[in-house]
């Protein structure tokens, strides 16, 4: 008899509902139909027919029953689309930042050098200690150095500007990533007798030579010089960049390296640590080597040592708090949206007591009540999931699309097969988290309670679901006062006075090919050229070049000395260290940099002329006291015959003094001083390594107007002259705000989808108390309670809840935001306006969502609900 | 099985006929569903007879599997759907044997006890 339980139980319980509804529509009250009931619902439950156990049939009757509600699981799936859409996007790009594995051979044993003050300030590797960590060093199965570069490619079309890096032989063996085609370096090639050969990329190789196997042998013009290229990386050689696509052996530039010891040339170690050595005990050995070369050399290496950073460490470490941070922000609001969701729940599960009753008095076990309600729960999620997905999959992409640079491994962030199985459990996860309590609680109703006192365990139900809603409050109390104290983080951020004024400045950079400008002369007429023409073009206010980019870091720092300056007493006396510019007359007017003191430089600054230097306010006041006069003195930031009591200053007067410039970034400045050298008296260090200049150009016009007769200006200039980095100065300052203003952009999202959700929690709520209270509500009224003092009891109920969650939610939020410290700037993470205003806008948004319900409520007949008595 | 709180003097076989009658002649024009047949015999009798969920349906089920009714699932727009009983041609043969057997049984009784019947 296989159809026999199934059928006959549906067609009893729709009679039995059938009944109901005939005696409510006349009138009978519902506890009274309950009752009348009875004895029929008792009747049917001596029947007994064996429970159908299969899933199908839950299932079955699960989207039966959803399809019969199609507003209540619109609404379900949305929210959960949300918030599992918002925490599976997040996760994806956790997981391609921090989880893929990557392509690298034990990353676990890869470590990156640098040197470092005993203070903490990292620098490049003096390349003559890196020769002694070479010598003395036992802990390491290859330890690799490098210098990330750029290099111009002619020979094709149009002169191409590569991502490279010279590279020792040991770089590759540390990372462990064989060539697939060709070989690597050698041991030899680290020699100064090195050949001129290359490694490229595979998507150099694929772009270039169509990944052909001729590639091998074949000979590419770099930077003027010819290179034959030997092999071919695999994709996942993406080291020092993931954009670099040609490596140079490091033998070939050794002779440029400087002979100085004091000197740091931009030169970082990679290195794989012997198995069964712990890094602790690698990064001892380091120390103490360093403390030899201390004694050794303590001009140059005074509290020097070396820091052994974890590569996976170094490349995740600048992210991690941002993306901790987002991930445990989804995780609020996808529990914010579970407890709404139970919410909702715990009120479809009351409104079917009676099917649930008759459904076990048919013989239905708990247990199979439960799992039917769970089964309802759980296909929400699965079906919410499956928009989450969506959402996840155009958020990412559009993420992705935005391009954000502090994020590595972008080009590996995508909704994958991982991403897909994340979104699984986390669906089946969220089903089970909103759909437990209700389960739980509607199977273990009590069938006499359900049919005749059901006040109980309503008041029950009124208790878990105020709870739910103080839960839901907290929680978005915490997000809230996160995003709150970013956007004021942020606002810090934004408000800092630059030193110079990005809005209308196009920037461009030029990389002279040393071979074709050998000459110093011609190198300087060059960028004396520019400067000129670019200022000529109609519409430029005024053009200069500077050998640095504010707030791009970077550059040549040096220790500066007065004249005058007594000798340090010890070699651990602090010196003062400048970061040194070369820089073209008008630079400081183009960037409207501020003249504090004296003068620019001008065209009678030439080689010939008396050496001068600008300097900033912050340094004249160091080295003279903020009431001197420091025009006219003379200070020295080069020597000659290197360090040691042997180096001769080479002193240069100070003609002018300038504010402070942020070179570094905008929240983390050190208070490293800057100096100016006009580039016709071109500091002796960039004659032997000739930066690249670049161009900045003020303009009355929008700069992007003004990017192509710049660019014009150089190739009429030479059209074999690379151009790069063609961006508008806003672009600077944008790249520096651009981790904070995305922590801050998605953290307000989140925060507003919690701050909806929780308001919708508090309504629905309300809402449910209303409604159940009509009859109160009217028997109050009746007896003579006025509407005002109905709205302010409902309206007090809502606030009460609001004001338990946001006290449990300031709470949380006090020891929470602690974990964000680092994220923020200028603003404490207590900052109590940040805590007062959520407070209030909580509170303000919880009064909206009571009063609607709480109007309602005072429009209820008195005369009506009695009647229906 | 069935509880017909009007006649409670009435023997079990008599009971089960006279169930098994009602039903088949209330389907005999048209298809009609569980909860429009115990309406229709509760108004039709003044409300002297009524059945209870738990017998109904079991009969229903037995006279289907019997061969004499036969139910088919209806959904109609906006309701849930319902099963719609209609009498099979076995059904209208045994709706007509029954018929007259029942005829003559109230003939019989009514000669015995001197009732005459409108």
């Amino acid at each position: 008899m296989p159809e026999w339980p199934r059928r006959i139980n549906e067609e009893m319980r729709q009679h039995l509902d059938d009944e109901y509804a005939a005696l409510r529509a006349r009138g009978v009250s519902h506890d009274d139909a309950m009752r009348t009931l009875a004895g029929d619902v008792e009747a049917a439950a001596s029947l007994r027919p064996r429970p159908v156990d299969s899933l199908t049939a839950d299932v079955r009757y699960a989207l039966r029953g959803l399809g019969q509600r199609p507003g209540f699981t619109a609404v379900v799936m949305l929210t959960l689309a949300l918030g599992i859409g918002a925490t599976t996007a997040v996760f994806t790009v956790v997981d391609a930042v921090m989880l893929r594995p990557y392509s690298y051979a034990d990353m676990d044993r890869i470590v990156a050098l640098a040197e470092t003050t005993r203070a903490g300030q990292t620098m490049s590797i003096a390349w003559q200690n890196f020769q002694d960590w070479r010598a003395q060093s036992g802990v390491f199965d290859a330890l690799g150095l490098y210098r990330p570069m750029v290099v111009n490619l002619t020979g094709g079309a149009q002169p191409e500007r590569l991502v490279a890096s010279l590279a020792s032989a040991d770089v590759f063996r540390a990372l462990g990533i064989p060539p697939i085609a060709g070989r690597a370096f050698s041991r030899d090639e680290d020699g100064v007798a090195a050949a001129r050969v290359a490694l490229v990329s595979e998507r150099f190789w694929r772009s270039h030579f169509n990944a052909s196997a001729d590639a091998v042998g074949a000979s590419l013009t770099l930077n003027g010089e010819p290179y034959t290229i030997v092999g071919v990386l695999p994709e996942g050689m993406r080291f020092p960049s993931r954009l670099t696509d040609v490596w140079l052996p490091l033998g070939l530039f050794v002779p440029t390296f400087p002979a100085d010891r004091g000197a740091h040339p931009g030169l970082f170690a990679i290195a794989k640590v012997k198995a069964g050595i712990s890094i602790e005990h690698a990064t001892a050995e380091m120390d103490t080597i360093a403390r030899r070369l201390e004694q050794q050399y303590p001009l140059s290496n005074s509290e020097h040592t070396v820091a052994v950073v974890p590569y996976y460490e170094q490349i995740v470490q600048n992210i991690r708090p941002a993306l901790l941070m987002l991930m445990g922000a989804v995780a609020f609001v996808l529990l914010i949206g579970c407890a709404n969701l139970a919410n909702l729940m715990l009120a479809k599960a009351e409104g079917r007591q009676r099917e649930l009753a008759i459904r076990e008095a048919l013989g239905a076990t708990r247990w199979r009540l439960f799992q039917q309600l769970l089964t309802e729960s759980v296909l929400m999620a699965l079906g919410g999931g499956l928009l989450g997905v969506l959402v996840a999959w155009w958020g990412v992409k559009a993420f992705v699309a935005s391009g954000p640079s502090t994020v590595p491994r972008l080009d590996l962030v995508a909704v994958d097969l991982r991403v897909l199985t994340f979104a699984l459990l986390v669906s089946l996860g969220t089903g089970i988290a909103f759909g437990l309590a209700p389960a739980l609680r509607a199977s273990a109703v009590e069938l006499a309670a359900a049919m005749r006192d059901a006040a109980g365990s309503r008041a029950t139900a009124e208790r878990l679901r105020s709870l739910l809603v103080v839960g839901e409050v907290a929680l978005a109390i915490v997000l809230l006062t996160g995003a709150g104290l970013a956007l004021r983080s942020f606002a810090a951020l934004t408000a800092i006075d630059l030193g110079f004024d990005p809005s209308r400045v196009v920037t461009l950079r030029v990389a002279l090919p040393n071979a074709r400008y050998p000459e110093l002369p011609r190198w300087i007429a060059f960028h004396r050229e520019l400067a000129a023409r670019a200022a000529a073009i109609p519409g430029v206010e005024a053009a200069g070049l500077n050998s640095a980019v504010p707030l791009e870091s970077g550059g040549a720092e040096s220790e500066v000395r007065y004249e005058g300056q007594p000798l340090p007493k010890s070699v651990h006396e602090d010196a003062t260290m400048c970061l040194f510019q070369a820089v073209t007359p008008e630079y400081f007017r183009a960037m409207h940099i501020a003249l504090v003191r004296g003068r620019g430089f001008g065209a009678h600054d030439t080689a010939d002329a008396p050496r001068v230097v600008v300097i900033e306010q912050s340094l004249a006041d160091k080295f003279f006291g903020a009431a001197a006069n420091p025009l006219g003195k003379r200070i020295a930031f080069e020597y000659s015959g290197g360090h040691g009591p042997m180096a001769q200053p080479i002193w240069r007067e100070i003609v002018g003094v300038v504010g402070h410039v942020h070179h570094y970034g905008i929240a983390d400045e050190p208070d490293n001083m800057q100096v100016y050298a006009p580039l016709e008296q071109l500091p002796i260090y960039f004659r032997e390594r000739r930066p690249n200049m670049t161009l900045f150009a003020r303009t009355a016009l929008p700069p992007e107007s003004l990017v192509e007769s710049v660019r014009g200006v150089v190739s009429a200039l030479d059209a074999d002259v690379p151009v790069f980095s063609v961006q508008p100065m806003a672009a600077y300052v944008g790249q520096a705000t651009e981790q904070p203003r995305l922590n801050m952009t998605l953290l307000m999202l989140f925060a507003a989808l919690a701050l909806a959700l929780a308001s919708l929690g508090i309504y629905g709520v309300l809402s449910y108390i209303v409604g159940r209270r009509t009859h109160e509500i009217g028997i109050r009224l009746a007896l003579g309670a006025t509407r005002a003092d109905v709205l302010r009891l409902v309206v007090g109920q809502g606030m009460t809840l609001a004001v338990g969650g946001i006290a449990i939610g300031i709470a949380a939020a006090w020891g929470l935001t602690q974990l964000l410290r680092g994220l923020l700037f200028g603003v404490s993470p207590h900052d109590p306006a940040t805590f007062a205003a959520i407070a209030a806008l909580l509170a303000s948004v919880a009064f909206v969502a009571s009063y609607l319900p709480a109007r309602r409520a005072t429009h209820v007949d008195p005369v009506c609900t009695l009647r229906a008595e | 099985m069935q509880h017909m709180t009007a006649a409670p003097g009435l023997d079990r076989e008599l009971k089960k006929g006279s169930a098994e009658l009602l039903i088949l002649s209330l389907v005999e024009d048209q298809p009609r569903h569980g909860y429009d047949l115990s309406k229709l015999i509760e108004t039709r009798s003044g409300g002297r007879l009524t059945f209870r969920v738990a017998s109904l349906y079991p009969l229903l089920y037995r006279l289907e599997k019997r061969g004499w009714i036969q139910g088919r699932w209806i959904e109609k727009a906006g309701q849930r759907r319902r099963r719609y009983y209609r009498l099979t041609t076995a059904g209208a043969k045994v709706l007509e044997a029954q018929r007259h057997t029942w005829r003559e049984f109230v003939d019989a009784i009514s000669r015995i006890t001197g009732v005459e019947h409108a």
